[in-house]
């Protein structure tokens, strides 16, 4: 689960971050509404030209709202919506340089898999050994040369998903807009095909906007995450910082697995002066947090949460050394999911903590097991600390 | 399942036999070798042959597919435009005066229908005859084609169309390369519902029709005036044989359309 910035474009690839790129999608306040519901509010957001940008949220968030207004199927109540230079909101769906892969797929029944891929190329009247070249080429990208006479109705759902992937690519669209691409497919066809996605996108350049549920996935694929909620952008980075370093609760707990602690700032660490201490509990310890460079420290006395990854989290029988959070409970429960086990360990006062180790060793050796006095433990740089 | 009781057996028989046993008498007799319609007197095909030397059923038979095939397509395209709005155009004033309005002649008695169209013809100075005929089946077998029509349109993905104009397609373009080769078998079975709704009607063509246009059905009817003949029930036999052909067509397609469309589902959500 842990994050890897790969993006299908190198590592140094990160154009949000120079100033001088300009970028290939703006939105500039853009806001949707449907009657009085607000599906999008007051949104910004940039992408640039070969990233794969992930959109992620819960359901109903306004996810596929945001997409249907870059193919242009709706359009935005207030704001802008640039590409490049010019205003999308004034092109009609057909004229944009812009595709989509719908979450349906959305194949025409009555055409042949072929006849689905060269669709878009006749509306432009291209000639006609051109298209046959080019539908040959996306066939053999999609691997579906055995079924190029099918109709969509004598497919599997993974081969289908392959047809609408190839038909949104044959027209080599500058921005190619993804809605759960790869939710029908199986875990292994699934990760077989974000990894297609991956080599299409260095082979084509093209700009890739995906919507997902499986956050896994986003990790996987993505160059930058935007977490959505209710309409508005929560947070935008790379997996890495997304996963590392959450700008609030929300996108902590919506990311993987997280413990939560909520306090009052104390001040700083009389050690180290990058570490500020938060006061939980009365009985206990404050806790102590590593702060990210540059360091500014919040004002004493205002309520703040810290949050650490399970992963994070060291689960020892004895009182552990050279480490800054130590909190003492009795095992509750272990999940084991086979590569790793999950301890919830209750301390004295009922905060549920949660601790996962990788299993090293086969499981009747396990050291730790339930109703044991354990100690969890993490240093000051394995938290963040959350304003929101 | 249910079982296949006595009763439930008699009861079909009794329907069954209610609703067809006339017009199997009908067509046993117009197989009768005698002139005589209600006393068997061998078997024969001689009256088939005497209605198609019959000059006056011959013309009336000519009009009558004439005004089938203008009528029913009229009716089959301003039933798939009225069915486009009704079922497309979301919402806006008087939406629901103007689907009530299609509808309407559904349940209007034919003779009203009738009536209406004749004053409308004689007040607009309109020579009636084979045109007004035509005029007036459309008007009333473009509801039903509305009504089969806006059914398919009521199930068709509207991501199939957003796809093609994604892919570059016009408006236009998405609507006869997408929108109507799916929707095909419904536009051709509302097309063989408006022509055997024209072939079977009685009422209207008589007020809207004027000389020379004489339909089938008037003048069976005008014949049976002056006595059943065994030609009639061969004439009739014919028109029985075509009208049940085309209503029996437009239900296969309607029913094959279903079947296809629920064997396609069945596979995407196999697939997904
Ligand atoms: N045409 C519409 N009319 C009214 N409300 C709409 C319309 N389209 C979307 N909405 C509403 O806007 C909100 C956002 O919808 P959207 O489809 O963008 O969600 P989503 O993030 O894609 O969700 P999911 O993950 O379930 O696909 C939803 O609450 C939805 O009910
Ligand atoms: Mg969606």
């Amino acid at each position: 689960m842990n994050g890897s910035p790969n993006s299908g474009s190198g590592c140094n690839f990160a154009p949000w971050s120079d100033p001088k790129e300009k970028p290939l999608i703006r939105f500039d306040a853009v806001t949707k509404k449907f009657g009085d519901f607000v599906a999008i509010d007051n949104l910004n957001l940039k992408i640039y030209e070969r990233e794969f940008f992930a959109l992620l949220g819960p359901s109903g968030c306004g996810k596929t709202t945001l997409m249907r207004m870059l193919a242009g199927f709706e359009q935005p109540t207030m704001g802008s919506i640039m590409m490049r230079q010019q205003h999308l909101t004034d092109i009609p769906p057909h004229r944009r340089p812009v595709n989509m892969m719908f979450q349906s797929y959305a194949l025409f029944p009555h055409m042949s898999v072929e006849q689905n891929i060269a669709f878009g190329l006749k509306q432009e009247k291209r000639p006609k050994a051109e298209i046959k070249d080019r539908v040959e080429e996306m066939i053999a990208l999609v691997q579906l040369q055995a079924f190029a006479k099918r109709k969509p109705h004598q497919l599997s759902g993974g081969q289908r998903q392959r047809v609408a992937l190839a038909r949104s690519l044959a027209k080599k669209p500058k921005l190619l807009l993804l809605d759960e691409p790869l939710g029908a497919l199986d875990r292994k066809l699934r990760e077989q095909t974000q990894f297609e996605l991956m080599t299409i996108q260095e082979k084509l350049g093209t700009t890739f906007v995906i919507v997902t549920h499986d956050q896994e996935e986003a990790m996987t694929v993505a160059s930058r995450i935007a977490l959505m909620d209710q309409g508005k952008l929560v947070q935008v980075s790379t997996p890495r910082e997304i996963y590392e370093t959450p700008n609030s609760r929300y996108v902590a707990d919506f990311l993987g697995d997280v413990n939560i602690i909520g306090g009052h700032i104390l001040g700083p660490d009389d050690k180290e002066d990058d570490i500020v201490q938060l006061a939980w509990h009365e009985d206990y310890a404050p806790l102590r947090i590593r702060l990210p460079q540059p360091v500014s420290f919040p004002e004493k006395g205002t309520e703040r949460w810290v949050a650490v990854r399970p992963e994070k989290v060291r689960i020892t029988k004895e009182y552990p050394t050279d480490t800054h959070n130590i909190l003492k409970g009795k095992v509750l429960d272990i999940a084991y999911t086979g590569n790793i086990s999950t301890y919830h360990v209750e301390t004295e006062d009922g905060q549920i903590i949660k601790s996962q180790e990788a299993n090293l060793e086969h499981l009747h050796r396990r050291a730790i097991t339930w109703d044991d006095e354990v100690y969890v433990h993490w240093r000051a740089g394995g938290c963040v600390l959350l304003e929101r | 399942m249910r079982r296949f009781s006595f009763f439930n057996a008699s009861a079909l028989t009794l329907g069954f036999a209610f609703l067809y046993l006339p017009i199997v008498l009908l067509i046993i007799f117009s197989f009768n070798e005698s002139r005589l319609v209600t006393v068997w007197g061998g078997f024969s095909t001689k009256w088939y042959s005497a209605v198609f030397a019959n000059k006056g059923f011959m013309d009336a038979a000519w009009v009558t597919v004439r005004v089938g095939l203008v009528s029913a397509t009229l009716a089959t395209i301003l039933g798939t435009m009225a069915a486009l709005v009704l079922v497309r155009a979301g919402r806006f004033p008087g939406k629901t005066l103007f689907s009530g309005m299609v509808y309407a002649p559904l349940v209007m008695p034919e003779v009203i229908t009738g009536l209406s169209l004749l004053l409308l013809f004689v007040s607009l100075d309109f020579d009636r005859g084979f045109w007004t005929v035509i005029l007036a089946h459309v008007t009333f077998s473009m509801c039903y084609s509305a009504v089969v029509i806006s059914s398919r349109l009521v199930t068709f993905d509207m991501s199939l169309e957003e796809a093609a104009m994604d892919l570059g397609a016009s408006r236009m373009a998405t609507f006869f390369q997408i929108t109507v080769p799916i929707i095909l078998p419904s536009i051709v079975s509302a097309w063989l519902l408006s022509f055997t709704l024209s072939l079977d009607d009685l009422v209207i063509a008589s007020f809207t029709s004027g000389p020379g246009a004489t339909t089938l059905p008037m003048k069976i009817y005008s014949q049976v005036r002056l006595g059943v003949t065994p030609e009639i029930n061969a004439l009739s036999t014919i028109l029985v044989v075509l009208v049940s052909t085309g209503v029996i067509a437009a239900s296969l397609l309607t029913k094959r359309r279903e079947v296809q469309r629920r064997r396609e589902e069945r596979a995407a959500v196999a697939g997904g």
